[in-house]
């Protein structure tokens, strides 16, 4: 064995960790080599000197520093325990969520489609009223131009007092008013010329107490525009084009 | 409750170990405590974990991971550039093998001839953290290799190189030592 060799071994060979056949040789060559011989008794040396320090002691505060932590970390860990169990059950809260998510939407897509089903029907009924008016001798049952005259004609017709305008001066003359029945409710309707077109103006107390913008819609070649004002529900239609019914709207 | 009584009393015996092993890797007193407590934290936390009949080794192992993370944030923090750790931990590493070194004897000490006591502590002290570990281990915990590399999670020949490499360290640094303090006696 040479002697880098035998260095290398040294150590295993005092801490026994060699296997039998190494030991020996290192044994024979320790036996023939004072220079390892020597080597080995400075390891030897130290790691006597390395026994005799033993082990650096701990403090005597440190056994209750660590009780103290131990004690406080088994205090808090029922909560940790607690919120491991519920994030078990996160499947269950994803679920939870997924299926209110779904019932407010189902919830919100039924609302929105009966309150758009119901303007649907609305808008036939008020198309469906204006065809009705224009089939019949006349669109009137009292013809005035006189708002003083049509707005008496209402009361105790309606339960409400709609607002009546002459528009001739703006090119829309009052031709007079009639009852219709639109929305499962009375309602009243206002007629106007202009030129050879016939204007429907239906209003009755609305359900929205706030003011809604003007609403064009286009519904069998006729025009149409709703919007409500202070607590009432206009629909306007005509076949005039939708310009001048905005202009009509503006007025009223 | 019961779990807790259980593990201090498996593991509040080897807490001298535990900071023996510690204080070496740090080699100061308030890391090597602080490393102490949170090693038994996170052994306590971990205590389900543990199957095995011995809990030194076990404990051990915890606690030389804490240390040695404990060490990284050191050399993380004091901005050292490591290019190779078992060798540049001796960069800057003078004063704390000096503080190691007084550490050691109390003035009986000295007066009884223990004063190359402090000589060893030294030279364990300027090694580099992997070698000083395994010193510990070896010399202090009379562990076999086999514990020893189980323990760190090297190879048993590893285990064995590093042990002759830090004793070869040891003499070198002892001879060192003891020459320029006969030449400071001169």
């Amino acid at each position: 064995m040479q002697c880098d060799r035998a260095a290398e071994l040294i150590g295993a060979y005092l801490d026994q960790e060699l296997d039998a056949d190494t030991r020996r040789d290192v044994a024979a060559h320790l036996g023939g080599c004072p220079q390892c011989a020597a080597l080995a008794d400075d390891q030897r040396r130290i790691g006597r000197q390395l026994s005799a320090l033993g082990r650096t002691p701990a403090p005597e505060h440190l056994v209750a520093d660590v009780r103290r932590r131990l004690a406080d970390a088994s205090a808090e860990q029922p909560l940790p325990r607690l919120l491991a169990r519920v994030r078990g059950l996160r499947w269950l809260r994803q679920a939870a969520a997924v299926l209110f998510l779904c019932g407010l939407t189902a919830a919100a897509t039924a609302v929105l489609m009966s309150r758009l089903a119901a303007l649907a029907t609305l808008e036939r009924e008020v198309a469906a009223a204006h065809v009705r008016s224009l089939l019949q001798d006349s669109p009137m049952q009292i013809a005035s131009s006189e708002v003083h005259t049509v707005k008496p004609w209402f009361a105790g017709r309606l339960d409400f007092a709609p607002v009546v305008k002459d528009l001739a001066a703006e090119g829309y003359p009052l031709a007079g008013a009639r009852l219709d029945y639109i929305g499962e409710r009375r309602v009243a309707a206002l007629v106007y010329r202009r030129r050879l077109h016939v204007v429907n103006v239906f209003l009755w107390p609305s359900a929205d107490v706030a003011d809604s913008a003007p609403r064009e819609i286009a519904h069998r070649g006729y025009n149409m525009v709703a919007w409500s004002k202070g607590g009432v529900a206009y629909w306007a239609v005509s076949d005039l084009n939708m310009a001048e019914l905005r202009q009509l709207q503006a007025q009223l | 409750m019961k779990e807790r009584t259980r593990f201090e009393r498996l593991a509040l015996p080897h807490l001298h170990a535990a900071h023996n092993l510690a204080f070496w890797l740090l080699r100061n007193r308030p890391d090597a405590e602080d490393v102490v407590q949170d090693a038994y934290l996170r052994a306590y936390r971990a205590f389900d974990d543990f199957a095995g009949e011995d809990i030194r080794p076990w404990l051990l192992k915890i606690v030389r991971n804490v240390a040695f993370r404990r060490l990284g944030d050191q050399k993380r923090a004091s901005n050292v550039i490591s290019f190779d750790a078992a060798v540049s931990d001796r960069i800057g590493g003078e004063s704390a093998a000096l503080q190691v070194a007084v550490e050691g004897p109390s003035a009986e000490d000295i007066l009884i001839g223990a004063g190359e006591q402090a000589l060893v502590r030294q030279a364990v002290a300027e090694l580099a953290p992997i070698y000083r570990e395994a010193i510990v281990l070896r010399e202090m915990e009379a562990m076999s290799y086999r514990e020893i590399a189980d323990l760190t999670g090297v190879p048993i020949g590893t285990v064995m190189s590093r042990l002759a490499r830090a004793r070869a360290e040891l003499r070198k640094t002892l001879t060192r030592i003891m020459t320029r303090d006969e030449s400071d006696a001169m």
